[in-house]
């Protein structure tokens, strides 16, 4: 059954970024790796695909703030093609009678709107920004390294390390902190600021992707979390072509340095023999063999239904069985004719991420809704016009913009059939609240519904993270607790997908460091 | 003449029924209504159960001497610990052990199941047979022990002294198995002693001699299906009995009915207790703690500190505990569960096992054995004391050192 061609020294699956990243490290370090996709193209959630003829969009995930420019050396990605249309972008909160807010820090101009809109706010900004900036600073070290387990003495030492750092910082913040973690972002926000639409704003944020309002304990740990992912980055903003042109750059580094990539090959089954990996099984029934298997796939379906439960001891299926992953979301694409116009904006307004959270009620509201199973009559989200600073996605002169809808449930009260296109309706008249013109620019729209994200990237249901980003799933918790070290139990088999730390977003770390997991096993082996 | 006897037991039986009962007064049968659950009563509203025989084991004693098992009441001493010790180790015992908990395991997936459940696998027991089962959790840490019986190709019962049902469930995630816990649809009684297998013949069985040890077969017992085993903890010629609990009191009745004849006595759990420890078994609960019961990790137990590393194949496909089984056993485990005899039974349980002036360790059970005439004790030692030349003491709780002499498990030996 097993012909030489088909065995090789690792099997990554999953053509995702973290996939990508993975197979290149163990490229670059003389692995003979192949990568398998059930899908027909390359790039998982970040791919970037037509609306329809000459406009393109990032179909799914469409902003990078978290890729290491260490990842990008390491691979040689600019050789690759990669290039950054932007990372500069700022977050602009939309108001209805055009007082927006920038909520980049880095630039005076920014503040300067902060301040026309409350000047009370503008100060209160400067000091959330330091606080958080400090707890950023803690959290940092922890985050682009493999952690240890909760279980292990490394872990105490680690913990060591931190209440050290954690000492050191003094008593107030020291105080601050601790009351931080456990509590929700609307208290923290609350505590910071006066105005609806900054609280609005600064909640979605913390909230977006996540199965949570800004009431929900812990998302203020959530939000630091996501800043912190930032900090590791090299700024918000997209590559030119889109967030789908990241993993292209991937997937040509990787096979630059010897991997192979084999799409349309939906792996069904990881064999284990005797304990150990002994490769993967296809739909198909092909078989690739490889003392390694590193899956991008979330977690629970890696363990549970690609490997088996039997494989695993009882505890390890059991924390893996109960990794919550929730936190539906829709994706609306549309190709527009022009610039939809906004009151007051200026160009680096237009080329900034845009968020409609006009306050904190707005967005607890929508996941409220989300929870019962229906749809908000105020619909939030996050939304670029990515041709903005990539001319090229589309015509001269012509524009796509990208929308991300969160606490979008997957099975909605009436079903989908009924209930897209009212949906569709409420959130471009909710868009037209601020860009009155924006219907009549219309030329095409794609809408991917939580279901069908599931169909075309399997994630509709289980929301982006593959395992909730909340502090009982973060750190040496992720993905369950005894699996932080990227080894799932089974010898021979690593996760590899965001579902593992430091979690989502389109960082590349979980693929980087899984593969360093899996190679530092060799080693010691 | 086999027949004759078993007629006349019947008749006999049915007279017995309505003696005179001291629960209900002259002439009064007793009515098992009386503990049956009420139709709106709530499952968990009974905190004091009853066993199935219930009535019949009051009947018996003569003590009003109770224990509790597993939150059912159980019959501690019926006539007098001597009379009961005497009856089960030279004639027969009866005892009923309905509270233990028994869990039937069935479908396609029931043998991996078991293997990823157990540290020993279960293909190749035949049906029919039993096995000493061992369930450890993640860190390999006994979580119980218990008996299980092959009774089909894709049947198992597991018995167990608790209920272990969340980790069962737990356990049974991707597997295609059923999981029911049957405890309160199995009646279990104990026939123990070296006039058993007469007492069955004289019930009516004909060849009880034929069973093997750890091997069980359905007979007919008073017109009852019964599955009989030869399973038991206390050592020496001993069955189970496991029927349908309407007919336990019928067929408790026909074996203590018949069983007269030879000597058979019902025997409560104060001497099923000295038995099993003059057979050198080790108790959940009693002797070590379940890996869930114990607060501090350091309390839980592997199979190697309890001397059970007979029970584990480490060298096959994944199962509970094995990461961990494999680490204790390169390392060496730290303790030992190891048997004592004492020449004084001024010692309590609990009390510290010492070797030199440094203490070692402490009694987990302890108890007179009557037929070796000493008192016999489980000791939870360090594994390194026991290289050590000193013997070791125990000190007595008025503060005596008395010398204690390292026993090889069982105490007692049938030959």
């Amino acid at each position: 059954m097993s012909d030489d061609a088909l065995q090789y020294d690792a099997i990554v699956i999953g053509a995702g970024h973290n996939g990508l990243v993975a197979a290149g490290y163990l490229a670059k370090a003389g692995k003979n790796v192949v990568v398998l996709d059930s899908a027909e193209a390359v790039g998982g959630a970040a791919q970037t695909a037509e609306i329809s003829p000459d406009y393109q969009v990032s179909t799914a995930a469409h902003l990078v703030s978290g890729f290491p420019r260490q990842i990008e050396k390491d691979l040689k990605l600019s050789k690759h093609g990669l290039a950054w249309a932007t990372n500069d972008m700022a977050t602009v909160a939309l108001d209805r009678d055009g007082k927006h807010i920038m909520l980049s820090s880095s630039r005076k101009s920014d503040i300067a709107t902060l301040t026309a809109h409350a000047a009370q706010d503008a100060d209160a900004w400067k000091a959330f920004e330091g606080r958080v900036g400090k707890y950023v600073k803690l959290l940092k070290p922890l985050l682009d390294k493999r952690l240890p387990d909760v279980s292990a003495e490394a872990a105490t030492k680690a913990a060591a390390m931190l209440a050290l750092r954690l000492e050191k910082m003094g008593p107030a913040d020291l105080r601050a902190f601790l009351q931080l973690v456990p509590s929700s972002v609307a208290s923290l926000l609350d505590r910071s600021f006066e105005g609806d639409l900054i609280k609005g704003a600064l909640s979605l944020e913390a909230t977006l992707g996540a199965h949570a309002g800004p009431h929900t304990p812990g998302t203020a740990f959530s939000y630091v979390y996501k800043k912190t992912q930032e900090a590791i980055g090299q700024g918000m903003g997209y590559p030119v072509g889109g967030t789908g042109a990241l993993t292209e750059a991937l997937a040509s580094a990787a096979e630059g340095l010897g991997a192979r990539i084999r799409l349309e090959s939906p792996v069904i089954e990881i064999i284990i023999e005797e304990g150990r990996i002994k490769g993967v099984r296809l739909a198909d029934g092909t078989v690739f063999e490889a003392p390694i298997v590193l899956s991008s796939v979330d977690p629970k379906t890696t363990c549970l239904d690609l490997v088996g439960a039997r494989h695993f001891e009882t505890p390890a299926v059991t924390h893996v069985s109960r990794i919550k992953m929730k936190g539906a979301t829709a994706k609306i694409n549309l190709a527009l004719e022009g610039l939809p116009t906004f009151a007051n904006f200026s160009d680096r307004e237009y080329g900034g991420r845009l968020l409609i959270a006009p306050d904190m009620g707005t967005v607890e509201r929508s996941f409220t809704a989300a929870k019962r199973g229906e749809l908000t009559l105020d619909p939030v989200m996050e939304l670029v016009i990515p041709s903005y600073h990539d001319p090229r996605l589309a015509p001269m002169g012509h524009h796509v913009m990208s929308i991300i809808v969160p606490n979008v449930p997957f099975d909605v009260d009436g079903g989908w059939d009924t209930q897209k296109d009212p949906f569709v309706k409420r959130v471009i008249d909710t868009i037209s609240d601020y860009a009155p013109d924006l219907s009549d620019k219309i030329i095409a729209g794609e809408v991917l519904t939580p279901p069908e994200l599931e169909d075309r990237f399997g994630w509709g249901n289980r929301g982006w993270h593959q395992g909730n980003m909340s502090f009982d799933q973060l750190l040496s918790f992720r993905p369950a607790p005894g699996m932080a070290h990227y080894e799932a139990g089974v010898s021979g088999l690593y996760l590899c997908g965001v579902g593992t730390h430091p979690g989502g977003g389109l960082t590349g770390l979980p693929g980087k460091l899984s593969a360093e997991a899996a190679l530092a096993a060799e080693k010691v082996s | 003449m086999t027949e004759d006897v078993t007629e006349h037991s019947v008749s006999e039986e049915v007279t017995d029924v309505s003696r005179d009962s001291p629960l209900n007064g002259p002439g009064v049968p007793p009515d098992p209504a009386w503990f049956e659950q009420a139709a709106d009563e709530a499952p968990y509203a009974r905190h004091v159960l009853t066993t199935p025989l219930h009535l019949d084991v009051a009947d018996e004693s003569r003590t009003n001497s109770w224990t509790a098992w597993a939150g059912y009441t159980v019959a501690d001493v019926y006539t007098s610990i001597e009379q009961e010790y005497d009856a089960l180790r030279t004639r027969a015992g009866l005892s009923d052990i309905s509270p233990l908990t028994k869990v039937r395991l069935s479908g396609e997936d029931v043998v991996p199941y078991l293997d990823r459940l157990l540290t020993r696998p279960v293909g190749n027991l035949e049906p029919n047979q039993s096995t000493r089962a061992v369930l450890c959790d993640g860190n390999g840490c006994v979580i119980a022990e218990g008996v299980l019986f092959r009774l089909g190709d894709e049947e198992f019962r597991l018995v167990l002294r608790s209920s272990h049902l969340d980790w069962l469930r737990q356990s049974a995630l991707g597997f295609d198995i059923q999981l029911e816990d049957v405890s309160g649809t199995i009646a279990g009684l104990s026939l123990a002693g070296p006039m058993a297998d007469s007492v069955l013949r004289l019930a009516g069985m004909e060849k009880p001699a034929a069973l093997a040890k750890h091997q069980g077969v359905w007979v007919e017992l008073g017109g009852m299906p019964v599955y009989l085993s030869r399973t038991g903890m206390m050592g020496g010629l001993e069955y189970e009995l496991w029927c349908d609990p309407a007919d336990a009191s019928i067929v408790w009745r026909r074996l203590l009915g018949v069983g007269q004849k030879v000597g058979l006595r019902p025997v409560g759990s104060a001497v099923r207790n000295i038995a099993r420890l003059e057979n050198g078994v080790a108790l959940e609960g009693v002797d070590y703690l379940s890996a869930f019961t114990a607060v501090d990790p350091s309390d839980a137990l592997s199979p190697y500190d309890l001397c059970l590393g007979g029970c584990v194949d480490l060298d096959r496909s994944v199962f509970n505990g094995q990461a961990a089984l494999r680490k204790t056993a390169e390392s060496g485990s730290r303790n030992a569960l190891v048997g004592f005899e004492l020449d004084l039974a001024d010692a309590g349980v609990g009390g510290p096992i010492c070797n030199g002036d440094k203490q070692v360790g402490r009694i987990t059970s302890l108890a007179w054995s009557p037929t070796l005439q000493c008192t016999i004790a489980l000791g939870l030692v360090r594994a390194s004391a026991l290289g050590a030349s000193d013997g070791f003491t125990i000190k007595t709780q008025t503060g005596e050192n008395i010398p204690a002499k390292l026993t090889k498990r069982p105490f007692l030996r049938f030959s």
